[in-house]
């Protein structure tokens, strides 16, 4: 590393310090951005490794677990596509939102109108639909949201965008309400029937569990392409210093609202397999109780790493469950507390956590 | 037109109550830059603990002062032990103050359970004022008092005193102001230590009229957002014009177009977001 | 055809003039300077040209097409750079991802979301040549953050590069660089060659007179002077400002 020896300094700004916080940009240094996007070093194999595993044990899962476990299983897959969608937004984009879950809802209850009022049971057909209008409400609300939040906004101020993100998603649940004939209120949708795949096969909840898991592997399969392509890229340059990007040349708004229909897309797949999964879609699936998973899941398992989300959603999910069978009205009061304690303690996730174990194991004895 | 005149003095009175609640979010977000979604919870909270203090004691002001006062203790509490080590990380106090916003809704729950409460105005404010034909209760108008007495003082002091200077500076630059030897420290933990305390008391203020319920802080806290993104943050009059807007418009939707009422706010708020995103009379943000 | 014109440029913030009224134009292959004493509105004016300000009047002509109102990304595409005087970088990233990142601002496979960019041969190929015009090779895979001072000033030229630009606004290039790491950046403004256009701002005097073939001098928002650097160095305006006269220039005007 060069050092300057002794030379005399010419400019206006004083010389600065050349340890590890030489800032990049004043203003990026100053810790708006969130935490920093580390990529994992050493081979691909290594890297790969813990995926197929993870792979390869939900694979043979099913024949050994209990059915109500392979459910919550389920859950956590359909779960974990939502929260890896919204980490294109919170870790890869640097757009934390607290209104994804309206995409989630969006997609869940378009499948849930279509089989009910336009008599379309073919799932397939059905997918597709609601995912496009889960994509067509962030196309809308994009134009909005994004008029508070970036460097051609006038000012970077994520508050706003946050504000406006959790009102979006309080407005749309009460949307919801309001459009009792559709969405059947505040009770919500009941009684949506297991998916008709239109290959005369009848669906199981064992069949469903596969059907999600495929979904999840191709979802996030996608993701982290999407993720590591030159558009990804552009993100990421967004993410660190949006102002450079644009003196590059990068129309940055217009890769902003991309990444934010994408992320609404794939948030109303996930939303669709919930749906199905259920048969119930509720208000709530729209609202902040919904979108609290998501960002929950980001911090917890940490927006530093590609499939950090994924730990965090196991977490939750697994904790709700346990709560639910010993403190089952004092589940929010827990979750708040997570939430306090996560940020408080363990603001970069626990995911990085897990690598350092997962490094060390693969180091063996050595 | 008399009904218009009742109902217009309901929307008044809604429209401070939504003011006393917004003006603490409003301070704490404009000038600290600090995100308190517990800020809804937190206005809940006075309102209950206003309440079991008037249930003991059957006394409606000192009600006010303890929800006041304690609400003032746990802002001090929230902001020192987990906002203060957040500074401008504004997702990581979101998160934080929705979860300190659940654990608060689910002890409301746990200790005073799920049916609302009603509040009981004080004897001396029962009862109505009669002009002409038209009976208007007096506890709506005492609230509209209350408004503008809290609206001038504020605005007032924004204006004409050195801490509304300081203030205003601290919005405009931060690390100036501090460097012209400002204890900025002490200003932010104080405004937004008042801040809380009012949204307290005006929750207790507000239950003869809003009642008592555990998930009035999510609706209130929405309501805040938007009054505060109508009307603009940086200046008390936004948050007042906002409060005035959504509080008089939502009143006179639920009375006259019930099916529609839900959405005039609404409206306004993506109008507005479209439009002139920095709020009605805000700091131009963007 | 002058590459850059501005016009009449003004802008306002409440009742303060930033720039009044500035007309100058720069030739294709020029090195232009613009110098002043803190506070003269070189930083706004260049913010004018570069398009992260909008004027309150006048207009700014590029290549003959007039871009007031164009966005800053879409200039850059049209053949225009700008360096910025506090290094911005990304700064959690290599510096290879750094000139990755840059090349492919104004290509159009930026938008590819199908293949993998660190898998794109091509666009290695293209950062590579970058890099190794700065000397900046072997660094190529160190955290940006982590890189000395002077180093991140060279990247952040190599950045402005990136775009194969015509136009090159440089603002401040030299700032806290050493005597020797300055003269090294002069040098390799100096060797541009005649593709390239550069207009800069500058403090350091070396730097202007080692590359400048004109000098503006902006003052309180105005060009009080303009002329080859000889010209500017016998200028009786410019000893005044430099000097510590201008306070009496100032209830003058």
């Amino acid at each position: 590393m060069d050092e300057p020896k002794g030379d005399t300094i010419v400019g206006e700004a004083a010389n600065e310090p050349t340890t590890e916080s030489v800032p990049g940009d004043a203003q990026v240094a100053q810790g708006q951005a969130a935490a920093p996007v580390k990529r994992a070093r050493g081979s691909l194999l290594r890297a790969v490794l813990p995926i197929i595993i993870l792979g390869v044990v939900l694979l043979v899962l099913p024949t050994f677990i209990p059915s109500f476990l392979q459910s919550l299983v389920t859950k956590m897959m359909i779960f974990s596509i939502f929260a890896m969608s919204m980490n294109i937004l919170w870790g890869y984009a640097n757009i934390p939102t607290f209104g994804h879950a309206v995409f989630f809802g969006a997609g869940g209850y378009a499948a849930g109108i279509l089989i009910f009022h336009a008599g379309i049971s073919n799932f397939w057909l059905n997918l597709v639909l609601a995912v496009l209008f889960a994509a067509a409400v962030a196309a809308l609300l994009g134009f909005p949201a994004f008029r508070v939040y970036g460097v051609g906004a006038g000012n970077t101020n994520p508050i706003y965008f946050l504000l406006v993100t959790l009102a979006f998603g309080e407005i749309a649940a009460r949307v919801a309400i309001w459009a009792r004939s559709l969405t059947g209120g505040s009770t919500g949708m009941a009684g949506i029937p297991y998916p008709d795949l239109g290959m005369g096969l009848k669906m199981t909840p064992s069949r469903y569990y596969y059907l999600v898991f495929i979904f999840a592997v191709v979802c996030i399969y996608l993701m982290y392409r999407i993720e590591n392509s030159h558009y990804g890229y552009g993100l990421r340059g967004i993410h660190d210093n949006e102002r450079r990007m644009q003196a590059l040349g990068y129309n940055t708004w217009l890769y902003k609202y991309t990444s934010w229909v994408i992320a609404g897309a794939f948030g109303g797949v996930a939303g669709v397999l919930f749906a199905y999964f259920g048969g119930v879609m509720t208000p709530n699936s729209l609202a902040m109780q919904t979108s609290e998973i998501g960002f929950m899941a980001v911090i917890l398992g940490g927006a530093t790493l590609f499939a950090g989300p994924i730990v965090g959603v196991v977490l939750y999910v697994g904790i709700e469950y346990l709560a639910s069978l010993y403190l089952p009205d004092r589940w929010p009061l827990i979750l708040g507390a997570m939430f306090v304690a996560v940020i408080m303690l363990m603001r970069q996730g626990l995911g990085p956590m897990l690598v350092d174990v997962w490094r060390r194991l693969i180091r063996g004895s050595s | 037109m008399n009904q218009v005149l009742v109902t217009g003095l309901n929307g008044l009175s809604y429209a401070f109550i939504l003011f006393l609640v917004a003006a603490g979010f409003s301070l704490t977000f404009g000038v600290m830059g600090v995100l308190n979604l517990a800020h809804g919870a937190l206005f809940m909270l006075g309102a209950y603990i206003g309440l079991a203090v008037v249930g003991r004691l059957d006394a409606f002001w000192f009600g006010v002062v303890v929800a006041g006062l304690g609400l003032a203790a746990i802002g001090f509490a929230l902001y020192y032990f987990f906002l203060r080590h957040l500074y401008n990380h504004p997702p990581e106090q979101g998160v934080l103050t929705i979860g300190i916003a659940l654990v608060v809704a689910n002890i409301v729950l746990w200790i005073w359970g799920p049916f609302a409460q009603m509040g009981l105005t004080p004897p001396r404010l029962t009862g109505v004022i009669h002009v002409g034909d038209l009976a208007f209760p007096i506890y709506r108008v005492f609230i509209v008092g209350v408004g503008l007495v809290v609206l001038g003082v504020l605005w007032w002091m924004q204006d004409k005193t050195r801490w509304g200077a300081i203030i205003r500076a601290g919005m405009d630059n931060k690390d100036m102001t501090v460097s012209l030897g400002i204890n900025y420290g002490l200003v932010s933990t104080l405004v937004f230590v008042f801040g809380i305390a009012l949204a307290g008391a005006a929750g207790f203020l507000g239950t003869p009229i809003l009642g008592a319920y555990p998930s009035m802080g999510d609706n209130l806290l929405l309501l805040t957002l938007v009054v505060v993104i109508v009307g603009g943050t940086g200046y008390i009059q936004g948050t007042m014009l906002g409060a005035l807007i959504i509080g008089v418009l939502d009143t006179f939707g639920k009375a006259y177009f019930p099916s529609a009422a839900l959405f005039t706010s609404y409206v306004i708020f993506v109008i507005v977001l479209l439009v002139r995103p920095s709020g009605l009379i805000g700091r131009k943000v963007f | 055809m002058a590459l850059l014109k501005a016009q009449g440029l003004s802008v306002h913030f409440g009742g303060l003039a930033a720039v009044k009224d500035v007309t100058f134009g720069v030739e294709p292959g020029e090195r232009v300077a613009m110098i002043g004493p803190n506070g003269a509105g070189k930083t706004t004016l260049f913010n004018l040209l570069t398009g992260q300000l909008k004027p309150s009047t006048g207009k700014v002509f590029f290549k003959g097409k007039d871009i007031t109102n164009h966005s800053v990304f879409s200039r850059t595409h049209l053949g225009m750079a700008r360096s910025f005087q506090i290094t911005s970088l990304f700064p959690n990233e290599t510096v290879l991802v750094n000139v990755l990142i840059s090349r492919q601002g104004t290509q159009k496979r930026r938008y590819g979301i199908v293949g993998y960019l660190r898998k794109d041969k091509a666009l290695h190929g293209e950062a590579q040549r970058l890099l190794e015009s700065v000397d900046m090779w072997d660094l190529r895979d160190e955290i940006v953050s982590s890189l000395a001072y002077g180093r991140q000033r060279q990247l952040e030229m190599a950045l402005c590069l990136a775009s194969e630009p015509e136009l090159l606004m440089l603002d401040e290039p030299s700032c806290g660089l050493t005597t020797t790491e300055s003269a090294d950046i002069t040098a390799r403004i100096r060797d541009l060659g005649s593709k390239i256009t550069v207009f800069m701002i500058a403090h350091d005097m070396d730097l202007v007179f080692g590359v400048a073939q004109r000098i503006l001098l902006l003052h309180y928002g105005e060009i009080v002077a303009e002329g080859t650097p000889d010209e500017i160095a016998s200028n009786e305006t410019a000893r005044e400002i430099y000097m510590g006269a201008h306070k009496h220039r100032r209830a003058d005007a």
